[in-house]
């Protein structure tokens, strides 16, 4: 049996570009720019200076603090420059430029065999790894949260248009990930595991179905509808609970992880190797051979669509259609939590003219928190702040799907989140 | 290469204003192609005219104010398609142009243009029209006899030879009990009857409602939970009120008006509870306007009023997903 939130939107999901591609290993560029920043919480501390040897794990930028993660070399060779650079987002963060000598030596931590909870709580620690799903919440921290946790929910629903990262990973990598979350889950002390995938991924289905064959790991499929992944929406859909609308999982036992957060788990666990690669879908009409590819953390996007070679294109977004960014140009570089990489043509890319709102109810219909984003929409554009909190800003979740139903494009999510800041500012 | 930035999401449905409207005035092809075939070319005419009022109004008024162009989202198009849909097939031509214009400029534009007036400019129009010229306003016509020649009866219309009759709403007025034996359900159905020149067809009106619902232009809640409430009203209102089901719902505008009016945006509450309410509170106040009031028609009437009600409704914000009620704050110390 399916399972479904309510409302949402059906988007085309474009993943036949990249679907039955397997990953394939892209070798890195000259140099390698790595930002210290990868991952929502304080930045790392660069903890190595110009001229010294690195090697692919080595540890360059130690975590400051508790919700704050450890950042790796990817390859081997020397540190040339430490220098400020636009990440995805346009801020300007500290990146550590590695020159690639070309010999991928590697450095790796100790493999660990029957790990406690505190050794696998250490070595995500110290590998560095962060949310694979775009979030990139620390996953050490993630794993220790205050409350009792009931129910591991894997979160493999992939329910951003053109992404096939995860599915990818399900397909290729099935055991390993059954192994990862069996330390994730020994971690929290979950009684239940359930890995969620959306029905349009039969074939993934199968494959964690066998893997989990003999655990008690259960695999559930989801109706295919977006924003099944969102943490919400998927924790609704698999356990009925409703996370509180200023909550967070953790209020109702539960903890979403994502498929392949779970897979880096193992392999720090397993083989010792920190967090510096990067599974991600690289698609979208403007790029010639559209790809899923195996990249090292640090490589700029411009090599990365070298690589796959490009048509004209006019927008380039990190991460999916529907909440990712889109970057003015190509040279930030691969980050931890960067699912994918879209080079969008003008037929794919949607023109946006706003139009006065026909007050036709759409978004309201569409919005997953049960919101009504027009009239934030309105009241923000008159700046009835105190108004506009009536309509409960703070729950929007920043999907998109008030937007993209809109005929009049109106531009709803930016006027959630102008409505939150604005709240946040003067109400308090 | 210069590349565009702008805020998620970068993919939208290709569905704009005009796209809607477009197929709403399709939608409402339906009644007018009936219309025309009941009462001849007249009044088609009369819609053509509505139309194109509507335009020019809007048209104008963004000239004088100076503002952006707004015709092309068809909106105006649609006000005056349905406001001429709402009259007589005898209306002289400057009943039309008078209540498109007015319409447009005092009921839609004056008050903010598409999305953001109140009342529902077509309804308006008519009752405005009603209360101004109520003689031309309710002189109905028999639908035309082709049998004496199809070319005489298809522009009677314009030589004024079509003979008046009484609308199945005149003949229900008053009674309760039985339904007079002047009623015949299936010409209502046919839209054999005397009328406005888009209310009469029942066919045509439901074609249009099953169009509209394929390319989910309207919310079905709005027409059913109407009908299904007016439905209950008459059983209510009427002796023997079940005889009256089906006599209340064919005759006058009901069905057009929950097909294309009830369902107008502006107009209409956003929350699918502010919905039910609304389109309840509109189908009971239709009928006890028949029943109970001077008037003979009560649709428009029950629009207008339900539309000043909207405000109010949109004040019933959903909670959101996963409420809980705010715990009171322990007194800050
Ligand atoms: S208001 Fe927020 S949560 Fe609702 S649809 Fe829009 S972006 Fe999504
Ligand atoms: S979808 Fe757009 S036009 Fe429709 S009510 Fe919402 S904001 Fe207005």
């Amino acid at each position: 049996m399916s399972y479904l939130f309510n409302r949402g939107i059906h988007p085309k999901d474009k993943k036949e570009l990249t679907a039955d591609l397997p990953f394939e290993v892209m070798s890195a560029p000259a140099k390698v720019y790595i930002p210290l920043c990868q991952h929502i919480g304080a930045p790392a501390k660069a903890r190595v200076s110009v001229g010294d040897r690195v090697k692919a794990g080595t540890l360059i930028g130690e975590a400051t603090g508790f919700i704050s993660a450890n950042v790796h070399s990817s390859v081997s060779g020397t540190v040339v420059a430490i220098e400020q650079r636009e990440n995805a987002a346009g801020r300007k963060i500290d990146h550590i430029v590695i020159e690639n000598d070309g010999l991928y030596e590697e450095e790796a931590l100790p493999p660990l065999e029957n790990p406690t909870k505190m050794d696998i709580f250490t070595r995500c620690y110290d590998a560095g790894i962060v949310g694979m799903g775009g979030a990139t919440f620390p996953t050490h921290v993630k794993i220790q949260p205050n409350k009792p946790i009931h129910t591991l929910i894997i979160n493999g629903a992939e329910c951003e248009p053109y992404i096939t990262a995860d599915y990818r990973m399900m397909l290729e990598h099935p055991k390993e990930i059954v192994e990862g979350i069996s330390y994730i889950k020994t971690v929290l002390g979950a009684q239940k595991v359930v890995i969620g995938i959306e029905d349009n991924k039969p074939k993934a289905i199968d494959a964690m179905q066998a893997a989990v064959a003999g655990t008690d790991i259960t695999v559930q499929k989801l109706k295919t509808k977006y924003p099944q992944g969102g943490e919400k929406q998927l924790i609704h859909a698999v356990t009925k609970l409703k996370v509180p609308w200023t909550g967070l999982p953790a209020d109702v036992g539960v903890i979403v992880v994502n498929v392949t957060t779970a897979f880096v788990v193992y392999e720090a666990i397993k083989l010792g190797k920190p967090s510096y690669t990067r599974f991600m879908t690289v698609s979208g009409k403007g790029i010639k051979r559209p790809a899923n590819l195996i990249v090292r953390v640090g490589t700029p996007f411009e090599d990365v669509v070298d690589y796959l070679g490009h048509n004209d294109y006019v927008k380039a977004i990190v991460g999916g259609p529907m909440m990712g960014l889109s970057i003015a140009n190509l040279n930030p570089v691969v980050a931890k939590g960067n699912s994918s990489l879209l080079l969008l043509d003008k037929s794919e890319e949607r023109e946006i003219e706003p139009t006065p709102c026909i007050n036709c109810g759409r978004c309201a219909m569409a919005c997953p928190m049960r919101l009504i984003p027009m009239m934030t929409d309105r009241l923000i554009l008159k700046d009835k702040i105190a108004d506009s909190y009536k309509y409960h800003p703070q729950c929007c979740i920043e999907c998109g799907c008030c937007a993209y139903v809109c005929p009049a494009d109106r531009p709803l999510v930016q006027s959630q989140r102008l409505a939150k800041k604005l709240i946040k500012e003067r109400m308090q | 290469m210069k590349l565009q930035v702008s805020s998620s999401p970068h993919i939208g449905t290709k569905l704009t204003t005009q796209k809607i409207m477009g197929h709403v005035c399709i939608a409402l092809l339906f009644p007018t192609i009936a219309g025309t075939v009941m009462f001849g070319i007249y009044s088609f005419v009369v819609v053509l005219v509505a139309a194109a009022s509507a335009v020019l109004a809007e048209f104008l008024y963004n000239k004088i104010t100076r503002q952006p162009l707004t015709v092309n989202d068809l909106s105006a198009l649609v006000t005056g398609m349905i406001l001429g849909l709402n009259l007589p097939p005898t209306a002289p031509l400057f009943v039309p142009i008078v209540g498109s214009f007015f319409a447009i400029m005092i009921v839609k534009m004056l008050f903010g243009g598409i999305g953001r007036n109140f009342a529902n400019p077509a309804a308006t129009a008519r009752l405005f029209l009603v209360l101004s010229w109520t003689g031309f306003m309710t002189n109905y016509a028999a639908p035309v006899d082709y049998s004496q020649g199809f070319w005489k009866a298809f522009v009677s219309g314009f030589t004024k030879e079509y003979v008046t009759s009484a609308t199945p709403l005149t003949a229900l007025k008053g009674a309760s009990g039985a339904v007079p034996e002047s009623i015949n359900l299936l010409d209502m159905f046919l839209g054999r009857i005397g009328g406005s020149i888009g209310e009469v067809c029942a066919v045509a009106i439901i074609l249009g409602f099953i169009y509209l619902m394929i390319f989910k232009i309207i919310d079905w809640k709005l027409p059913v939970v109407y009908i299904a409430a007016s439905a209950v009203a008459a059983l209510v209102f009427y002796k023997n009120g079940w005889l009256f089901i089906l006599p209340t719902l064919l005759s006058g505008g009901l069905l057009f008006a929950a097909v294309y009016m009830l369902t107008d945006y502006s107009t209409s509450p956003n929350t699918t509870i502010g919905r039910i309410i609304f389109a309840a509170g509109a189908g009971f106040l239709t009928v006890l306007f028949r029943r109970y009031s001077g008037m003979v028609g009560g649709v428009s009437f029950a629009i207008v009023l339900m539309n000043l009600t909207v405000p109010l409704l949109d004040r019933i914000i959903p909670k959101p997903f996963g409420y809980v009620k705010p715990k009171k704050e322990a007194a800050r110390g």
